[in-house]
C-alpha cells in the first residue's frame, strides 16, 4: 500500500460517471498518537473549565475556611479550625438543618407524588393533552424571579389569594409571616415551578412501560390499584430514583425564593442551609464561616447523592 | 492528582496577591486624570442633579480630577452592597454611610481622617460643626472619619383631607387640642380604619422587618435597645415592653397600624399619618391636604430623633487625598447652604429657618421653625452598634413572635436580649 | 425478558429501530422496542370513556392547572393596572382601567432595553459555546481513546455536585484579580466552561456513545480526520441531543440571578432577572406596576418558543431520548450522576431566576 501518511488525501484516478475515491489510509501508530492530542485538545476546555471554575475555588474555598476575613479593617487572619468548632457549637445551626429537612423532604414528597399523579392523567391519547402538558410546564421557563415576585405578592395578608378567599367567606392566614404557612408557602411555590419537568420524566417512563405486561396483569385479575403499584411503578422505579435524585440535590439549593419571599423567617423557620450560607457571607461579611458552612452543604449533597445511587440495588426493579 | 500541586500554588497566589492587595492601602497614583466615585442611596433625580453641578463647579477649579461619579445603589441593602464592594477589591473613593453602619466603619479603620484636610482651608469654619452632629463619627482617637452631612429629624406626616372624611379633627387641631400624644394619634387612627378602610399611622421603611425605624416610638416610652456604651442589652427593659404593648395593640387590637404583611404608603393618600423623615417631602404631589407635625408626646413627653448620614473617604482608595479634597469642597459653607434645602447640614450657623427654608421647595417657614429645627437641636441619634448587620437580623428574627394575635411581648423581649448579648460585648 | 438477551448479543453502540409508535423516542427503551415489533401501541392507556367522565376529567384537570396559570396571568394583568389598582380588593381578574405606563416606567426607570440585550447576547453565546464545546468534550470522551480519560472525566463529573454559591466567592475574587469585575466575562466564561456546562457534556456524551461505530470507520476509512469526523459525521447526527442542550444552557443562563448580582455594578451591564428586583423607588419601596412589566417582558420570549417548541418537546422524543440514554443499564452510576446532575441543574432553575 502507499505511504498514506499525508493529511491531505490525494486524488485516485477520476473514472466518469463515478466520484473520485480518495485514496486508501494505513492504520499508522502516528495516527492512533495523533488521535490521542485530539483527544485532550477536544475536552481541554472542559477540564481546564472545571478546573479553574471549580476545583480552584473549591480549594479556596477551604483555604478561607481557616481564616478569619474583617473585610472593613482589611485583616485575613490564620484561625486554624476556630470555624469548625464554631460550627459544631453554632446554636443555630441545628434549626436550620431541621428547617433544611422539612424544606427537602416536603418538597420532595409534593413534587413527586404531583408529578406522578399529572404524569399519570396525561399519559392517554386524547385531545388536549398536549396542551395540559404544555400548561403544567409553563412554569418552569418562566423567570424564577418573576414567578417569585408575583406570588409573594399573592401571598401578602391582603394579596390576590386571601382576597379570593375572602370571596367565598375564608379569612386566609398572613400566609408568609406566620411559621407552618411561611414554609408551606416556600414549598409550595417551588413544587408549581418545577413540578413540570418530573412531569416530564415520569411521562416518558410511562410511556416506556409495555402494554402487554399491562393487559396480562388485569387478565389476571388485577385491580386498577394493584395495576398501578404493583406493575407501573416498579417499572419506572428507575425513573422515580432519577428524579428523586434530581429533586433532593436541587432543593439544597433552593435560595432565590427564600430570599424574596420570607427572608429566612418568621424568625429563622425558613432559613435553610444555603440561606444560612449566603447571609454569613454576604450579609454578614463572615467569609471564612461562610466557607466553612458551604463545606458541609457539599458534603451533605454529595452524601445523598452516593447515598442514593447505592439503594438503587435495594428498590430499583432492574437492577440485577 | 498531578495538577494538584499546580492548582494549590495557584491558590495560595491568588490569596496572597488578595491580601497583599487589601493591606497595601493607596498605592502611588498619578496626579491626573483622577476620577472619583462616590456611592450614595438615592436616587431622586433633583438629588443628583446637585451633586452632579457642584462637582462641575469642583472641576473647573481642579482640572485634575477628570470625573465625578455619583453612583446610587439600591437603599434596601446599601450598607452590604458597600462592604461586598470593598471586600472585593472594588471600594468606592467616597461612600455614604447610614448612621446604623457609622460603629462597624469607624472603628474599622478603613475611613479616611479628616481633620487635617477639613481645617486646612479657614473658610471651611471647621468649629462650625455642631458637636452632637459629629458625635458619632469621630474614631478611638478622636479624629473626624466620616462629614455628617445629613442629620434629618424624623416627623410625622398628617393627612388632613383623610382625617377629615373620617370625621376627625386635622393634626393641628389635634395638637391645639393637647392631643397630639401616641394614644391621641391611635385613636385617631382607629377611627380613619373603621371609617375609611385606609390605614391609621404607619412607621414608614419598618415593614415588620427593619425594627431600628421603631426606635422613632418606643423613645417616647424612654425606651432603649441597648445602654449608651452598647454593652448591656436593655430590649427587656420594662419602658419598652410597655412601648411595644403599645405598637402591638395598635397593630391587633386598635388595627391603628397596618398588621404584618399589610401595605400603606401615606404619600399615595393611603394612611392618615406617617413617620419618616423630612427629605420625603418630595413625594407629596399635592392630591391631599398635609401638614408636618413634630412626633407625639410620649411618656416621657417631647422627644425627637434624627437619623443622620455621613460622608466618609475610603483610606485604602488610589485618590484618597484627592476625594479629601473633593469632599471638603463639598461640604463648604457655599455647598453646604444648597445641600441644605434636601439635608440639614450639622453647621450651628445654617441650622436656622432662612438657611433651610430659603431652598425647600415643599415645607413652609412655619414648619421649618416649628418643627424642624426644634426637632434637630433636641434629636437623639438613631440606635446603633458594631455588627450592625449580624445584630438586626438577630434582632429581627427574633422580634418576629412578638407580630402575632397572641404574643408574649416581655418573653419576646427577654429571648432577644438573649439571643444579642454575645453580639454586644 | 427476551429484549435483555437482544440487547447483549446485538453489537455495541448498535442503535435501536424507532418503534411505530410516533410518539415515543427517536431511540426507543428495550422494552417498547419489543412491543414495537408485535405492533402494538406502547404503553398507552385506553382513551376515557362516557361523556360524563370526559367532563370529569377535564374538569379536575383545569382546576389543577389553576395554580400553575394563574400567577402567569396575574403577573401579565397586574401590570397593566395602575398601581393603585393593584392590591384593591376585590381582586380584578382583567384591568379596569387598562394602561401601559408600567411598561413606560419599566423602560425609563433603567436601561431596561439594553438589559433585555444583554440577557439575550449572553444566552446566546453561552448557547452556542456550550454547544460546541461541550459536544466536543462529549465526543472525546465516548469516542476517543486516550489516557487518563476516566479520570479526568470523573475530574468533569464533580463540576454537577458543586452549588454555585459554594464557589462564588473564590470565584468573585479570582475574576477580581484579573479586573473582570463589572464585566460579562464571568458571565460567559463560567457557564460556558465551568459546572453549569457539565451536564451537557454528559448529555453529548452518552448519546454519541450510542452512535453506530461503522459511521466513524467509513469516515476514517476514507480519509477523515478526527475532527472531520466529529464536525461532519457524528455533530449532525446528535441533532435532539445538541437541541437539548441547546434549550436547557439557554433557560439557564437567561434565568441566572446569584452571578449577575455579585459580579456586576453598572447598571447599564445588568441582565433581566438582576433588574427585576432593582424597581424600587428612591426610598425602596417596591413599584409593583413597573416589576410585573418588567417580569412580563422577561417571562415573554421563552414562553413564546416554548409554546412552539412544546409540542416537540414534550411529545417524548427529545426527554424520551435523554432518559434512556441516562438510565442505560449497564451505566446505572452514570444515571445516578446524572440525576445529581440534573438535580444541580434543575437547582440553577431554582436558585438563579
Amino acid at each position: 500500500m502507499a505511504d498514506a501518511t499525508t493529511a491531505t488525501p490525494g486524488r485516485a484516478h477520476a473514472r466518469p460517471g463515478v466520484a473520485p475515491t480518495p485514496p486508501r489510509r494505513r492504520f499508522v501508530p502516528s495516527y492512533a498518537r495523533r488521535d490521542q492530542l485530539t483527544g485532550y485538545l477536544f475536552v481541554a476546555p472542559q477540564v481546564l473549565g472545571i478546573a479553574l471554575f471549580v476545583l480552584l475555588p473549591l480549594g479556596l474555598i477551604v483555604w478561607y475556611s481557616f481564616h478569619e476575613w474583617n473585610v472593613l479593617a482589611g485583616t485575613f487572619r490564620w484561625v486554624g479550625l476556630e470555624n469548625f468548632e464554631k460550627l459544631v457549637t453554632d446554636p443555630k445551626l441545628a434549626p436550620v438543618m431541621e428547617a433544611t429537612a422539612i424544606f427537602s423532604i416536603g418538597l420532595v414528597v409534593f413534587n413527586l407524588a404531583l408529578a406522578l399523579l399529572l404524569a399519570v392523567l396525561l399519559n392517554r391519547k386524547v385531545r388536549g393533552m398536549t396542551f395540559f402538558r404544555t400548561v403544567f410546564f409553563s412554569p418552569v421557563v418562566v423567570s424564577l424571579v418573576a414567578w417569585t415576585i408575583v406570588w409573594s405578592f399573592l401571598l401578602q395578608d391582603n394579596g390576590g389569594i386571601n382576597g379570593i378567599l375572602q370571596l367565598v367567606g375564608i379569612d386566609g392566614p398572613n400566609w408568609l409571616r406566620e411559621g407552618p404557612t411561611a414554609m408551606a408557602s416556600v414549598i409550595v411555590v417551588q413544587v408549581f415551578k418545577n413540578v413540570g419537568l418530573n412531569m416530564v420524566l415520569f411521562l416518558a417512563a410511562l410511556q416506556g412501560v409495555p402494554q402487554e405486561v399491562q393487559e396480562a396483569a388485569r387478565m389476571d385479575g388485577a385491580s386498577d390499584r394493584q395495576l398501578f403499584w404493583r406493575i407501573t411503578v416498579p417499572l419506572i422505579s428507575p425513573t422515580i430514583l432519577l428524579t428523586s435524585i434530581i429533586t433532593i440535590v436541587g432543593s439544597l439549593q433552593v435560595f432565590a425564593q427564600i430570599a424574596v419571599l420570607t427572608q429566612g423567617g418568621p424568625g429563622i423557620s425558613t432559613t435553610v442551609l444555603v440561606y444560612y450560607l449566603v447571609q454569613q457571607a454576604f450579609d454578614f461579611h463572615h467569609f471564612g464561616y461562610g466557607s466553612t458552612l458551604a463545606i458541609l452543604l457539599f458534603g451533605i449533597v454529595l452524601v445523598l447523592t452516593i447515598a442514593q445511587w447505592q439503594l438503587r440495588k435495594r428498590w430499583v426493579f432492574y437492577e440485577n | 492528582m498531578r495538577s494538584a500541586k499546580a492548582l494549590s500554588g495557584l491558590a495560595l497566589g491568588a490569596v496572597a496577591a488578595l491580601t497583599l492587595s487589601a493591606c497595601s492601602g493607596g498605592g502611588a497614583a498619578p496626579d491626573e486624570d483622577i476620577e472619583l466615585r462616590m456611592t450614595v442611596w438615592t436616587s431622586n433625580e433633583d438629588h443628583l442633579a446637585l451633586f452632579d453641578s457642584i462637582a462641575d463647579a469642583y472641576m473647573e477649579e481642579h482640572p485634575e480630577v477628570t470625573d465625578v461619579t455619583f453612583d446610587p445603589l439600591p437603599f434596601e441593602d446599601y450598607t452590604s452592597t458597600v462592604t461586598t464592594q470593598i471586600a472585593g477589591g472594588q471600594a468606592p473613593d467616597l461612600a455614604w454611610i447610614l448612621e446604623n453602619a457609622a460603629p462597624d466603619f469607624v472603628d474599622s479603620g478603613a475611613l479616611l481622617p479628616l481633620d487635617e484636610t477639613l481645617e486646612a482651608d479657614p473658610d471651611y469654619g471647621f468649629d462650625d460643626l455642631s458637636e452632637s452632629a459629629t458625635a458619632l463619627w469621630h474614631d478611638d482617637s478622636g479624629a473626624l472619619v466620616a462629614y455628617p452631612f445629613s442629620t434629618s429629624p424624623f416627623v410625622m406626616f398628617a393627612n388632613d383631607s383623610l382625617l377629615a372624611e373620617a370625621g376627625l379633627p386635622s393634626a393641628a387641631e389635634m395638637q391645639a387640642a393637647g392631643d397630639w400624644n401616641w394614644e391621641g394619634v391611635s385613636a385617631a387612627g382607629s377611627t380613619v380604619n373603621a371609617e375609611t378602610g385606609k390605614a391609621g399611622f404607619v412607621i414608614r421603611d419598618f415593614d415588620y422587618t427593619t425594627w431600628d425605624n421603631l426606635a422613632s416610638v418606643w423613645m417616647g416610652w424612654g425606651a432603649a435597645p441597648w445602654s449608651a456604651d452598647g454593652a448591656t442589652c436593655t430590649f427587656d427593659s420594662p419602658e419598652m415592653v410597655e412601648a411595644f404593648e403599645f405598637l402591638h395593640d395598635a397593630a391587633f387590637d386598635a388595627m391603628s397600624m397596618p398588621g404584618p404583611g399589610t401595605t400603606a404608603d401615606f404619600f399615595a393618600g393611603e394612611s392618615a399619618f406617617t413617620v419618616t423623615q423630612i427629605s420625603r417631602a418630595s413625594l407629596l404631589d399635592g392630591s391631599f391636604e398635609f401638614d408636618l407635625l413634630s412626633l407625639p408626646e410620649g411618656p416621657v413627653g417631647e422627644y425627637s430623633m434624627v437619623g443622620q448620614a455621613g460622608i466618609g473617604v475610603m483610606s485604602s482608595g488610589a485618590h484618597a487625598e484627592a476625594a479629601a479634597e473633593f469632599l471638603a469642597f463639598f461640604t463648604n459653607p457655599e455647598n453646604s447652604q444648597q445641600l441644605a434645602q434636601f439635608f440639614p447640614p450639622p453647621r450651628n450657623s445654617q441650622l436656622n429657618v432662612e438657611t433651610l427654608a430659603a431652598t425647600n421647595p415643599t415645607l413652609t417657614p412655619e414648619q421649618i421653625e416649628n418643627v424642624v429645627i426644634p426637632g434637630i437641636e433636641i434629636g437623639v441619634t438613631r440606635p446603633s452598634h458594631t455588627d450592625s448587620a449580624e445584630i438586626g437580623q438577630e434582632v429581627r428574627s427574633s422580634l418576629d413572635a412578638l407580630w402575632v394575635e397572641d404574643a408574649d411581648i416581655a418573653g419576646t423581649l427577654a429571648d432577644t436580649c438573649t439571643a444579642i448579648d454575645p453580639l454586644l460585648g | 425478558m427476551r429484549t435483555e438477551s437482544t440487547l447483549r448479543t446485538a453489537p455495541v453502540g448498535a442503535r435501536r429501530n424507532a418503534g411505530t409508535d410516533d410518539t415515543v423516542a427517536v431511540t426507543v427503551p428495550p422494552e417498547a422496542s419489543a412491543a414495537a415489533r408485535a405492533g402494538r401501541p406502547v404503553g398507552r392507556r385506553r382513551p376515557v370513556g362516557s361523556p360524563w367522565r370526559k367532563v370529569l376529567f377535564y374538569g379536575a384537570l383545569s382546576v389543577l392547572a389553576v395554580p400553575f396559570v394563574f400567577p402567569t396571568w396575574w403577573m401579565f394583568t397586574s401590570s397593566l393596572k395602575p398601581i393603585s389598582e393593584i392590591f384593591a380588593f376585590p381582586p380584578e381578574l382583567w384591568p379596569s382601567n387598562p394602561t401601559l405606563e408600567g411598561y413606560v416606567g419599566a423602560f425609563t426607570e433603567q436601561p431596561f432595553a439594553l438589559q433585555y440585550w444583554n440577557s439575550m447576547y449572553i444566552a446566546v453565546l453561552v448557547t452556542l459555546g456550550t454547544m460546541l464545546f461541550s459536544s466536543m468534550a462529549g465526543y472525546a470522551f465516548a469516542r476517543i481513546r486516550f489516557p487518563g480519560q476516566d479520570l479526568l472525566f470523573l475530574v468533569v463529573l464533580t463540576g454537577l455536585l458543586i452549588p454555585s454559591e459554594v464557589t462564588i466567592v473564590p470565584l468573585f475574587q479570582l475574576f477580581n484579580s484579573w479586573g473582570m469585575i463589572d464585566t460579562h466575562w464571568p458571565l460567559i466564561l463560567v457557564t460556558t466552561f465551568g459546572a453549569p456546562s457539565v451536564l451537557a457534556t454528559f448529555i453529548m456524551r452518552q448519546y454519541f456513545i450510542t452512535l453506530p461505530v461503522e459511521l466513524e470507520e467509513a469516515g476514517r476509512i476514507d480519509g477523515l480526520g478526527r475532527w472531520r469526523i466529529y464536525w461532519s459525521i457524528a455533530l449532525p447526527l446528535s441533532r435532539s441531543a445538541l437541541a437539548a442542550v441547546a434549550i436547557f444552557t439557554f433557560l439557564n443562563v437567561w434565568n441566572l440571578y446569584l452571578e449577575p448580582t455579585v459580579y456586576l455594578q453598572t447598571p447599564e451591564l445588568f441582565t433581566l432577572p438582576q433588574a427585576l428586583t432593582r424597581y424600587t423607588d428612591a426610598y425602596g419601596g417596591e413599584m409593583w406596576n413597573i416589576q410585573l412589566a418588567a417580569a412580563t417582558l422577561t417571562a415573554l420570549p421563552v414562553l413564546i418558543v416554548f409554546v412552539f417548541a412544546a409540542p416537540w418537546l414534550l411529545g417524548g422524543a427529545v426527554v424520551g431520548a435523554v432518559i434512556w440514554h441516562l438510565t442505560w443499564r449497564r451505566r446505572w452510576w452514570l444515571g445516578a450522576l446524572a440525576g445529581a446532575a440534573l438535580g444541580a441543574a434543575t437547582g440553577f432553575f431554582g436558585m438563579m431566576p
